[in-house]
């Protein structure tokens, strides 16, 4: 049954307009959703994705390097953003999206939340990919 | 969390709050929509409708903007009296090439040609979430697509495809026109490409007809026929409304430059049990 649903969803996500660059579903765990805050450590601007580290401090003091990939640089320009100067390091931001299935600390990010209050969408949602 | 502490009739006064917001802002930017819709539809100098300008295709516009932008949009088109787009028609597969693409849903489109930067084919590549330009002369019919730098150079004459086809991802096209509608004709595709998502093979038998409509100032009606005898039951229908973005350019998209997830996906490989569906 578990199966049937799977594919069944696939097959939805398979027909709908937009498609990934990559096999989102693969490579991220839509039912393992991320949701961590601590400081950007450095940007990659590159295609087809970008990424970004941030540096999460746990309750005892031990720091968990994440790394996150987003929307390539076009469709992020595209909704406001700029290269150095609406994620850089040192920004405290808070990141959602869903954890990879190989590695526990690389994430797939739907949206950045800045120090700030404002949000923005980073990546596309689960299942639908980006570029 | 906290919405689930909420009293039922809070929530439902969030809710109705919420929708009537988006629902006046959908109003307001689909009466913008209705005026662009009324501007006269270009034509070249020998008279036919000129698509030229840059387009993206309607389900992008979600990702670009929000399901708000997507309802003011179809706020516009019901003003302008469009006809909305018949619903999405599954593709009809033979059994043993069903059997194919359900394999490839198993494996969660792991094995996606996109996913190594290749071009996506005819008519996956109008829907994928980069723009692309239009550039029209009479007689040519030049589409220039953001995404892996392809392009195709259609003739808008009529004429035969030539007989020299080598197959390739996005074919060979050769247009005429129907009255105000461009018919692409598109032959001659190699079998890397899949036709609309993860799974959707075919054959070196695909024929894809293609007709461009510009059926008002800032929209591209295109509705296609795939036909492939060789794995389909019969021919499949998809349609896509192409909105105009006029202030919008094509850039540079450079897929290979750091495509990580061949890396990823080599490793994946190594142990199926990680992603395949169960």
């Amino acid at each position: 049954m578990t199966k049937m649903f799977g594919v069944a969803l696939a097959m939805l996500v398979a027909v709908a307009g937009v498609s990934a660059h990559h096999s989102f579903a693969a490579e991220y765990d839509s039912n393992k959703p991320v949701n961590v805050s601590g400081t950007v450590m450095n940007v990659e601007w590159t295609n087809p994705h970008i990424h970004f580290w941030v540096d999460v401090k746990g309750a005892d003091g031990s720091v968990v390097h994440w790394r996150f990939e987003g929307y390539p640089p076009n469709m992020l320009v595209r909704q406001g953003w700029k290269k150095d100067v609406t994620l850089k390091p040192g920004d405290t931001i808070t990141v959602t999206g869903w954890q990879a299935r190989l590695e526990p600390t690389l994430g797939a990010a739907r949206e950045v939340t800045f120090a700030d209050g404002r949000k923005m969408s980073a990546g596309p949602p689960a299942g639908t990919g980006g570029q | 969390m906290r919405a689930r502490t909420l009293g039922s009739s809070t929530t439902a006064l969030i809710v109705f709050v919420v929708a009537a917001v988006i629902a006046a802002s959908a109003i307001a930017r689909g009466q913008g929509a209705a005026s662009a819709a009324a501007k006269p539809i270009p034509r070249t100098a020998d008279g036919k409708p000129d698509f030229s300008g840059v387009w993206i295709a309607n389900s992008t516009i979600r990702l670009l903007e929000g399901e708000q932008q997507v309802e003011a949009m179809r706020q516009g088109d019901r003003a302008a009296g469009r006809q909305p787009l018949p619903p999405p028609e599954p593709l009809s597969y033979k059994p043993e090439y069903e059997k194919v693409r359900q394999e490839f849903l198993a494996r969660r489109g792991i094995d996606d040609p996109m996913a190594r930067c290749l071009i996506s084919g005819v008519p996956r590549i109008s829907v994928r979430p980069l723009p692309f330009q239009i550039v029209q002369t009479p007689g040519l019919f030049v589409l220039l697509y953001e995404v892996h730098h392809a392009f195709r150079i259609i003739p808008t004459d009529g004429r035969p495809h030539p007989d020299d086809i080598e197959p390739s991802y996005n074919g060979d096209s050769t247009a005429r026109w129907d009255g105000n509608t461009l018919v692409v004709d598109v032959t001659g595709f190699n079998t890397k490409t899949w036709l609309a998502g993860v799974g959707t093979v075919h054959s070196e038998q695909l024929h894809v007809t293609e007709r461009y409509t510009r059926d008002s100032y800032d929209t591209i009606r295109y509705d296609v026929l795939v036909e492939d005898p060789e794995v389909l039951t019969k021919p499949w229908n998809m349609h896509e409304l192409f909105r105009l973005r006029p202030n919008e350019r094509i850039r540079e998209y450079e897929c290979i430059e750091n495509n990580e997830d061949l890396l990823r996906i080599e490793k994946l490989l190594q142990n199926e049990s990680v992603f395949r569906i169960k």
